[in-house]
């Protein structure tokens, strides 16, 4: 389209680019603010820094032990992401393209849980991990959250593994593999691009989640990075460290920036997938 | 090959090794899944109807009450105030990021800007942060003291004096609709990009023709042609924000003076909350919930019903 450039083209790149600004104005702002002195951010929020304070960094990392919950943050969200996305991908195998008894039924189950709301079977799940012994453990978030089904992530991966030719199982068992071998050697490989869309979102779910690991997690040397970050927070009213703060909450943010920015294309083009299957 | 393999490869259902194998394939690939699916969602889904029926405070004995729980629910106030919240939050944030995602939506694909490439991927940013990344920068924003937001009124000469956003019973409410509504548009932004590209070109240069208006190609075109696609958006924020307590725990945790408790918060404070623990009341109010949202779903279908669309 041929587009004139009028008064209205003016304003309408001006709403453009205030929504952008409004994004990216605060985030640089806090950057800005964590590199200060209290001192001087109480001062003037607007003034220059006389010099780069790095040591806010060093200071948010140790006062906040966030290698601590760094690390437990890569384990929860490390073996859940291969335990879930390995399940996630067994499943969708064995619920669209393998024919069994009981398959329509499992499936309605499932389908079930699209009108389930979850918030109201939070006190009966909370009981049941406590039951388990599962409560304030890592691995015991790992599986609440890896075991069970996802019909988003199913519909997802068994819709790409369903356009696979349907021969691919027959023409491999007449050569001699077992199923295992099949799923293994042909599925796996074919539907690379279906796990790993499923395993993004898994990724940031799971990096994300805070719900989950806040009611479960209460020794803080098992915080998350999200949990230990909201307990900071808390604490912040007695000890007025903003710029420690916001050091934090930078280093927090490092991960999903470094990981919006390697799959960008792909966290996109699977939001709309997700989304337009619900 | 050996008789294994052999016997293995032919195709008879049901007989020997082959069916053995196919049993076991699917015991290991399904069983994991299903029983944690059975465990962790479907069990404490049927369990919250029972323990609604409780007085509990999860330490001493389960004692049953039957209804009582529910007619206490009809008269307590608060579940009335974090109702009414509710009712702003579901008309305020699903009008309010479904128009502006509409409106970026909109330009980012009809409009040839240079930069609009780079917009698109700004705009998306704010879905891969985290609700408790989302909250604390907003809290800084808001903040009284050193507030980014009092920082700019300041320079436009308003004098706000420590006034806390987030502090206020006035002001509060309004102040949380903003990040809920800041960290959605982006996804739906996507999502209407999406479901705009998909209209046919020919149909925009038809209405160019005959001379119609930027804003009458919108309204008579491009939104009646996506209206399935806001559909499912509209359900989609609705439903969230009823589910969605996060943010506002973070934020203000129901306050100042309850003027920001939603339902899903107050059950939250009352089976986890610092106080007291009440199993049986929260799970009451949870199934309460429930209903709201299956009624609210129904009350979407009613007003916004699903219709056929054809380029």
């Amino acid at each position: 389209m041929a587009e004139r450039r009028t008064l209205a083209d003016g304003i309408w790149r001006l709403v453009l680019l205030l929504w952008a600004l409004s994004i990216l104005f605060p985030v640089a702002w806090i950057f800005y603010q964590s590199v200060r002195t209290n001192a001087d951010f109480f001062q003037d929020i607007w003034a220059l820094p006389s010099a780069m304070n790095w040591s806010n960094y060093t200071k948010a990392w140790n006062g906040y032990a966030i290698g601590k919950s760094l690390l437990n943050t890569v384990y929860y969200v490390g073996v859940g992401l291969v335990l879930g996305t390995f399940l996630t991908t067994l499943n969708a195998y064995a619920l669209t393209r393998m024919t069994f008894k009981g398959r329509k039924l499992i499936w309605g189950l499932i389908m079930l849980s699209l009108f389930l709301p979850g918030i109201n079977a939070l006190v009966p799940q909370y009981v049941l991990m406590k039951s388990l012994d599962l409560t304030n453990s890592l691995t015991g978030l790992i599986i609440l959250d890896s075991f069970g089904e996802n019909v988003f992530f199913l519909m997802l991966l068994g819709g790409f593994m369903s356009s696979l030719p349907k021969d691919l199982e027959e023409s491999a068992h007449i050569d001699g593999a077992t199923l295992f071998q099949t799923f293994w050697k042909i599925i796996v490989p074919l539907s690379t691009p279906g796990i790993v869309t499923v395993a993004i979102f898994k990724f940031l779910g799971l990096y994300n989640n805070f719900l989950a690991p806040f009611i479960y997690l209460s020794d803080p040397a098992k915080y998350t990075i999200g949990v230990n970050m909201y307990q900071a927070n808390m604490k912040m009213q007695y000890t007025s460290d903003w710029v420690t703060m916001f050091a934090g909450v930078m280093i927090v943010m490092v991960p999903s920036i470094l990981f919006y920015v390697l799959f960008q294309r792909r966290i996109m083009e699977g939001a709309t997938m997700g989304a337009m299957k619900g | 090959m050996n008789a294994g393999h052999a016997q293995a490869s032919r195709k008879t259902p049901g007989s020997g090794k082959a069916a053995r194998q196919k049993a076991i394939f699917l015991i290991i690939a399904i069983a994991p899944s299903l029983l944690g699916y059975f465990l962790f969602t479907l069990y404490p889904n049927v369990m919250s109807v029972y323990y609604s029926l409780l007085q509990w405070d999860g330490l001493t004995d389960a004692k049953f009450v039957g209804l009582d729980n529910y007619a206490y629910l009809i008269k307590d106030h608060f579940v009335l105030r974090a109702l009414v919240h509710n009712v702003v939050y579901i008309v305020a944030v699903p009008a309010l990021t479904v128009l502006i995602s509409l409106l970026l939506a909109y330009l980012l694909n009809n409009k040839s800007y240079k930069e609009n490439a780079f917009y698109k991927i700004v705009y998306f940013f704010t879905n891969v942060l985290s609700t408790v990344v989302v909250a604390l920068l907003w809290s800084f924003i808001f903040d009284g003291s050193f507030g980014l937001l009092n920082g700019f009124l300041e320079l436009f000469g308003l004098n706000m004096n420590d006034f806390y956003w987030l502090g206020d019973t006035r002001t509060a409410i309004w102040a949380l609709v903003i990040p809920m509504v800041w960290g959605g548009v982006g996804l739906y932004v996507v999502i209407f990009i999406n479901a705009m590209g998909a209209i046919p070109k020919s149909l925009y240069e038809a209405a160019h023709l005959e001379g119609a208006r930027p804003m009458e190609i919108l309204f008579g075109i491009t939104i009646p042609l996506i209206r399935n696609v806001i559909r499912v958006c509209v359900v989609f924020v609705v439903l969230g924000t009823l589910k969605g307590f996060e943010i506002i725990m973070i934020l203000t945790n129901g306050g100042p003076e309850g003027s920001t408790d939603v339902v899903g918060l107050y059950m939250f404070n009352l089976a986890f909350g610092k106080e007291a623990h009440s199993y049986g009341y929260a799970s009451a109010i949870g199934m309460f919930l429930f209903v709201i949202l299956v009624g609210a779903k129904l009350i979407i279908d009613k007003v916004y019903p699903e219709k056929d669309v054809e380029f």
